[in-house]
């Protein structure tokens, strides 16, 4: 009997959604914006992955021509380049060889930016200091930075609340003015089943194109979508989708049941939608900032400096003895496995390493700060559903905070090994030979797999707000006044 | 009877409480924003100054060196920051404010406080400015949406304009009321802010940023001047407030979220600006051609610092080395600024139908914390590199060079390092920061006038 009377209420409201034109709108409304924000994060995502393999070629292309340059030296065939020879492990060391580490893209990378738009993809390792190189952003105008892109992340957390609030911020107010809810409820028809039906002919629709739309184009374009291991992160998107679709449609139902008029509703869902979408997260944003500052950046600088001019005095010695390959070229070439690094370059790579090891701590300053940063974030977070969303599918695309991070981690290890592989051949004069190109270092980058179980954290972040909403519009349903 | 309308319609924002809640917790945010803002300015700034300065200093009192090696050393610049960072921060979260000028290559400015602000900081930055910009239109459409429409429904409308009062008088009166509502707003904002800049600065600075401050009430009068008369517009247009209402939300909707992104987005693919990596292949690329056709001039040879120029040359090699870097430098920066600008202009000109984006420029150009502001830092920067450059190759080509095989064990003294500048560098004054915003005020200007008389066609007595 309740079945067959929602199944009822589910059609009649289907035809009159359909009749009116409402549901044809907002759903095209909605795959436009869905398409646009797809394009723009799909078109990053080809980006980064083009400048991969441009940054692999290269490092392949330069890898091939030293073992050229140095077959043809060692066949006499070419006089030696004194700040390119693939002899000398300070020139191999220092850029000659270099490596090209980069964090791959997932396959739900174009769903959205995150902190790819600011934060670098790849790190060129030399054994300079990490000074040298850590520093960079990627380069973007700092205006679109203020600006943020439109991306699907964009649509979900911004948009989609609206496109809900379109369709039902009037669900029962307007039965009430038009006068025919009374008659409505007249009928044999509880109110439950009216709301709920009317619920569901407005979500189905939007939710599907919500979830299934973008997965479709990532099916089509991106076929790595459909590894074992993507699995976790395909069905936490449909998990962010419906939990956080299902917040809003909760809070419209709840101020639908309170409501005196459909204008008043909207208003109070505007409201609502400023608070969670705008307000909250900014002032987050700044309290974050407050309870946990940032060391100072100047600091930081201030100290590589000092450390700098302490090796300057400290290799004074190494710094003051002079080249000597313009009076003797042979000095060039390796002999008896060995090679004279000129002692400025030696002093140049300890002076180096010498930063590296000195800023440590002050580095690390900074990545404890962001840290309790972030752990403020997810610790708060739940006090705006955008957030937790917003945050969740940054870490599901493999764009968010976290695997940047890790990003981060994995090449100052890597940077590390690289400089342990040389230092010893730097400082000894050992001279690098085909062998050794074969054995240096490379950058292998450890995936960290999406935890199934943080997803599940902010899915409950999200279902539960979204049930004592409804909850609370359950209670308020035995008060509703049908005039 | 103006003022007699607008205190009508103002006692009944009062007295429904709407101004008293939306505008209250809006001016809340903007004197919260407004306080962090200005306290973590200033212990930036106190910061910066004693770094400077220390960096200098050590620079004075390094030991007898080689003067190439001191410029691998080389000296931090640091950005100064705008006292009007406070009301308006603009693109400084977005930039970095430290510079090490070093040997051999222009550095980027480092250092993004985004980079050290969790992924929150994308949802937008807490300012004065934001607060306005994205929350002012919408107090003016909750308290003016049913000015028209409302009183149309009650019936009230018809009989105030059988009492003979223009429909102009009205519309007139009703924008003032809301002006007023908003003016308690701004102006508390205003004040509080040139109270701590009379308190905290001096001279030609505190007249500087008092003018700023004046030009920043005026951009924004106008800019929410724009928004009362549109929501004015609409709301004598439309037959119920509810309709009203739904029409204004959803151009605020429009002209706050989704255009800005949208045409940001929409600027990059126009004026596509290059990846690192595609920056950095092409400045090595132009550098190294540089570079090697001015070997080949000067020495007979391409293959830079080889075996074929003696080192008895060197001081001179430097020279020619980082002269002929400097155009390569200047093409490839010059070349990715100007395509920020390009990006930003086409953003200035969606003004005309997007006035945040418009409002949004010339608020941070006013503010002096804009593109434009940064690269001037940036060229003055990378110019007080090249003077060092050029000192330090010019002592090398008069005292080491022609010393036989004798080079780095040459050391400059004190002596030489004091007759390097100090770094002094001052943000542009605030006719820098006009002539730059001159269309973005003047497109305000239009808008608005736009807006009136859309307003004025609104209400005109309908014939029949």
């Amino acid at each position: 009997m309740k079945s067959a009377l929602f199944g009822k209420v589910f059609l009649h409201e289907l035809r009159v959604l359909i009749a009116d034109r409402t549901l044809l709108l907002v759903g095209s409304l909605l795959v436009a914006l869905v398409l646009y924000g797809f394009y723009n994060g799909y078109q990053e995502t080809l980006q980064r992955e083009h400048a991969a393999q441009e940054l692999a070629k290269k490092q392949a292309d330069k890898h091939a021509e030293n073992i050229t340059t140095l077959r043809a030296l060692l066949g006499g065939e070419q006089k030696p380049d004194p700040f390119a020879n693939p002899f000398d492990p300070a020139s191999v060391g220092g850029g000659m060889e270099m490596r090209y580490a980069t964090l791959p893209t997932l396959a739900l990378s174009p769903l959205a930016f995150g902190q790819s738009d600011m934060l670098p993809n790849y790190y060129k390792v030399t054994d300079r200091s990490k000074a040298s190189f850590m520093y960079d952003t990627e380069i973007e105008n700092p205006w679109n930075l203020l600006s943020g892109h439109f991306d699907i992340t964009f649509v979900l957390v911004y948009l989609f609340p609206l496109i809900i609030f379109a369709l039902s911020y009037n669900l029962l107010t307007v039965e009430r003015e038009q006068g025919t809810l009374r008659m409505l409820l007249s009928q044999p028809l509880s109110l439950a089943i009216l709301v709920a039906g009317k619920l569901l002919v407005r979500a189905l629709p939007v939710l599907l194109i919500m979830a299934v739309l973008p997965l479709l184009l990532l099916g089509v374009l991106r076929p790595q979508l459909f590894q074992a291991d993507q699995l976790p992160a395909v069905l936490g998107w449909l998990g962010l989708v419906l939990a956080y679709g299902g917040f809003w449609f909760a809070l419209a139902l709840l101020v639908n049941i309170i409501g005196r008029s459909s204008a008043t509703n909207a208003l109070a869902l505007m409201a609502a939608w400023v608070l969670f979408v705008l307000v909250i997260p900014v002032v987050l944003n700044i309290v974050v900032g407050l309870l946990s500052p940032a060391p100072s950046r100047i600091e930081l600088a201030t100290k590589t400096r000092l450390i700098t001019i302490e090796g300057l005095n400290r290799y004074h010695d190494k710094l003051s003895s002079d080249y000597r390959f313009t009076q003797d070229p042979e000095v060039l070439l390796p002999r008896d496995g060995k090679i004279e690094v000129a002692p400025r370059r030696q002093a140049q790579f300890l002076i180096q390493r010498d930063v590296d090891k000195e800023i440590q701590r002050v580095l690390n300053e900074f990545s404890t700060q962001l840290a309790v940063q972030q752990m403020l974030v997810e610790r708060f977070g739940w006090i705006s559903p955008a957030i937790v969303t917003y945050e969740g599918m940054a870490a599901i695309a493999g764009n968010g905070a976290a695997r940047y991070l890790e990003f981060q981690q994995q090449v100052d290890r890597f940077h590390e090994r690289w400089k342990e592989y040389f230092e010893p051949r730097l400082l000894n004069s050992i001279a690098m030979t085909e062998q050794d190109y074969a054995e240096m270092p490379h950058f292998e980058w450890a995936e960290v797999p999406v935890q199934v179980s943080g997803i599940l954290k902010r899915l409950l972040l999200l279902v539960i707000p979204a049930l004592i909403v409804i909850a609370f519009a359950i209670r308020r349903m035995r008060r509703f006044s049908v005039v | 009877m103006l003022s007699l309308i607008a205190r009508r319609e103002f006692t009944e924002f009062c007295r429904d409480g709407r101004l008293f809640w939306t505008g209250g917790i809006i001016l809340l945010l903007l004197l919260t924003a407004l306080a962090v803002n200005w306290q973590h300015q200033r212990t930036a700034d106190a910061e910066r100054l004693a770094a400077q300065t220390l960096d200098y200093d050590d620079w004075v009192n390094q030991e007898a060196r080689h003067p190439h090696d001191a410029a691998h050393q080389g000296m931090h610049v640091f950005k100064p920051q705008s006292a009007l960072s406070m009301l308006d921060p603009g693109i400084v979260p977005y930039v970095g404010s430290t510079l090490w000028l070093q040997a051999h290559r222009q550095s980027e400015v480092k250092f993004r406080p985004a980079q050290d602000a969790t992924g929150l900081q994308r949802f937008g930055n807490l300012s004065p400015a934001w607060v306005i910009q994205m929350l002012g239109p919408l107090l003016v459409i909750i308290l003016g949406f049913n000015a028209f429409a409302g009183e149309r429904e009650q019936g009230t409308l018809r009989q105030t304009l059988s009492l003979g009062i223009s429909p102009y008088q009205l519309l007139w009166g009703k924008a003032l009321a809301l002006a007023i509502g908003l003016g308690l707003l701004l102006l508390p904002t205003l004040l509080f802010a040139m109270g701590m800049i009379v308190f905290t600065m001096s001279g030609n600075a505190m007249v500087d940023a008092l003018w700023r401050t004046l030009w920043l009430g005026l951009g924004y009068s106008v800019y929410l001047g724009i928004a009362i008369f549109v929501v004015l517009a609409v709301s004598a247009k439309t037959a119920t407030s509810r309709m009203a209402l739904a029409i204004l939300l959803g151009v605020w909707i429009v002209t706050t979220m989704i255009a800005p992104r949208a045409i940001s987005d929409a600027s990059r693919i126009w004026h596509p600006n290059p990846t690192r990596y595609e920056f950095t292949a092409s400045l090595d690329n132009d550098l190294g051609n540089e570079t090697r056709k001015a070997w080949m001039e000067n020495f007979g040879s391409d293959q830079r610092w080889g075996s074929e120029v003696g080192i008895d040359q060197w001081g001179k090699a430097l020279e020619v080395d980082d002269k002929a870097g400097y155009k390569a430098l200047d093409h490839q920066f010059h070349k990715l600024w100007d395509t920020f600008d390009s990006q930003q202009r086409v953003q200035e000109w969606a003004g005309f139908v997007v006035p945040l984006l418009a409002i949004r420029s010339f608020s941070m150009g006013v503010a002096g914390t804009d593109f434009a502001n940064h690269r001037d830092f940036s060229v003055a920067a990378e110019n007080h590199r090249r003077i060092m450059q050029d000192k330090v190759s010019h002592d090398l080509v008069e005292h080491a060079d022609g010393h036989g095989d004798h080079h780095f064990d040459y050391k400059s003294t004190r002596e030489f390092w004091a007759t390097f500048p100090k770094f002094t560098y001052a943000l542009p004054d605030r006719k820098f920061a006009l002539a730059h915003n001159t269309l973005s005020l003047a497109i305000l200007v239009i808008v608005l006038l736009a807006a009136m008389v859309l307003a004025h066609r609104a209400v005109m007595p309908r014939k029949a």
